[in-house]
């Protein structure tokens, strides 16, 4: 059984202040007395504390830049936490950035190998999957071209099947995958549904409201890096397209 | 996907065997694609240079270009593999800013592909001495079969430095420039081209305390000399080798997870 605990979690990102003193106002601050900091502390996520269980389906929402994605990266353990404790306890699969590793220079079948290593997959598993991966992209006659020579789509399209070739029992997104033609959208969806019913655990960040509320069990509100609210989807939802802290 | 229970330092490493391999491929492929003769130019770069020094230096001292050759070679074939190595990984993390920020690996794969990487291409440009040395008319030892473990000691002293150069870069961007300075200073500093009793003086005091030295001599006995280093040297070099890789470790540790914060 999959579970997640944050006690307490709180990440800090230092802010550095673009200005690179001269020579000459360095060494006249090594001799004054009050140094002027070079960076000032953000606090991208402050004490948050939640638990997650086998079957929930979780969804984060919140303004631009609430904290959310850097939650959701501590997660995956891209963030240390500066403060307080993450403990996971099943595979948790990082889907944040689809296509985060592939090389331009290398070949589309290269690059599943490259990138498969790199989301964790085994070599027999790559071997595997290889097949299914470049059928569901639809680029058998392009696999063995470089990827810089892909389309946009192309490229999206090797990159969502990859990563989505296997079940992880935690799953995290970062606002659910669109693109590619419409066929293929269609295709992704239907997996995308399969691969979130299949998980032990879910969680997303999204802005749109509505998918919350279709796909969720549970919904977490970020505000400036703090939680302030958890409950089911439709209250907490509304809550927040209201503006409403307190219902 | 990341398993929970694996996250002891070298138990992660083991279970990203394949990223790193992968990075490794990467790395000896991607330098000369669509050149025409490929891989082979990173056996031919290197070898072309040595040959012009070996022709040049020899004739400065009036030396056998034979044997000058074979004795010029021994010694920066190392140098070049430790140079590259430690230049290189400074970069490592700032190349790999992309994929540090948006997904976890070990961070210690990025230094570690690039030694691995370079390694691979010194062992085979080694190889390709093996057969100019026997060409030229010259003989092997059985001595020879000491360069393995003289690889080894040399692979951990570079591979230390390397991690500690790879973190501090992130830290402080200047020392990628500095670092070209320094080792090029180094290389003149290391009895490469010169005998190592050839310098005396105050310089050749800061000859004996160059750390590069018993590296050097771990090649350069079995093949110029045809014997096998002495016991000292041997002893000096995994003495090196332990702390640089204890020191690179440590360090590595302790400032591995601020990496992202700070690219």
């Amino acid at each position: 059984m999959s579970s997640i605990r944050v006690e307490d979690l709180s990440i800090k990102f230092r802010i550095y202040h673009d200005r690179s003193p001269s020579l000459k106002e360095y060494f006249a601050n090594l001799f004054k007395r009050q140094r002027p900091t070079a960076y000032s502390d953000f606090w991208a996520v402050k004490d948050v504390c939640f638990e997650i269980t086998a079957g929930d389906r979780v969804g984060i929402i919140g303004h631009n830049g609430a904290g959310k994605s850097t939650l959701l990266k501590a997660l995956c353990r891209v963030y240390e936490s500066s403060d307080g404790k993450i403990s996971v306890a099943g595979r948790i699969a990082p889907l944040l950035e689809i296509g985060a590793g592939f090389h331009p220079e290398f070949t589309g079948r290269e690059n599943i190998y490259l990138n498969g290593a790199i989301l964790g997959y085994s070599k027999q598993q790559l071997n595997a999957i290889e097949q299914e991966v470049i059928t569901f992209a639809g680029l058998e006659e392009f696999i063995d071209t470089p990827v810089k020579y892909y389309s946009t789509g192309m490229y999206t399209r090797l990159a969502f099947s990859l990563a989505t070739a296997m079940h992880p029992d935690i799953l995290v997104l970062d606002e659910i995958f669109a693109g590619g033609d419409a066929a293929f959208m269609a295709k992704a969806k239907a997996r995308m549904h399969d691969l979130i019913d299949k998980a032990n655990i879910m969680i997303m960040v999204s802005h749109d409201h509505l998918l919350v509320k279709s796909l969720c069990n549970r919904v977490l509100w970020m505000d400036h890096g703090k939680l302030v609210a958890d409950g089911p989807p439709e209250e907490i939802v509304e809550r927040y397209l209201a503006g409403k802290l307190d219902g | 996907m990341i398993k929970a229970d694996d996250r002891s330092f070298f138990g992660e490493l083991f279970n990203s065997r394949n990223v790193l391999q992968q990075l490794v491929a990467q790395q000896l492929i991607l330098r000369y694609r669509r050149t025409a003769l490929g891989y082979l130019w990173t056996l031919i770069n290197p070898l072309l240079m040595m040959s012009v020094m070996a022709v040049v230096f020899s004739a400065l001292f009036k030396a056998d270009l034979k044997t000058f050759t074979v004795f010029l070679f021994a010694g920066m074939i190392p140098w070049n593999f430790f140079n590259s190595a430690v230049t290189q990984s400074g970069s490592s993390f700032i190349n790999n800013e992309g994929l540090i920020k948006k997904i976890y690996l070990p961070k210690i794969v990025f230094p570690l592909s690039v030694a691995v990487a370079l390694v691979i291409d010194s062992v085979l440009s080694f190889l390709a001495l093996f057969a100019i040395i026997i060409l030229i008319g010259g003989s092997l030892s059985w001595a020879v079969l000491f360069t393995p473990i003289a690889y080894l000691l040399l692979f951990l002293f570079a591979l230390g430095i390397s991690l500690i150069v790879s973190i501090t870069t992130v830290f402080f961007r200047d020392l990628q420039h500095v670092i070209l300075i320094a080792m090029q200073g180094l290389f003149f500093l290391t009895p490469i081209l010169y005998q190592h009793d050839a310098l005396v003086g105050r310089v050749g005091w800061v000859v004996g305390l160059n750390p590069v030295v018993p590296f050097i001599e771990l090649f350069r006995a079995p093949l110029y000399m045809a014997t096998l280093p002495s016991a000292g040297v041997i002893m000096h070099a995994t003495v090196l080798a332990c702390l640089a890789m204890a020191v690179g470790l440590v360090v590595f540790r302790r400032h591995e997870k601020k990496i992202v914060f700070r690219l």
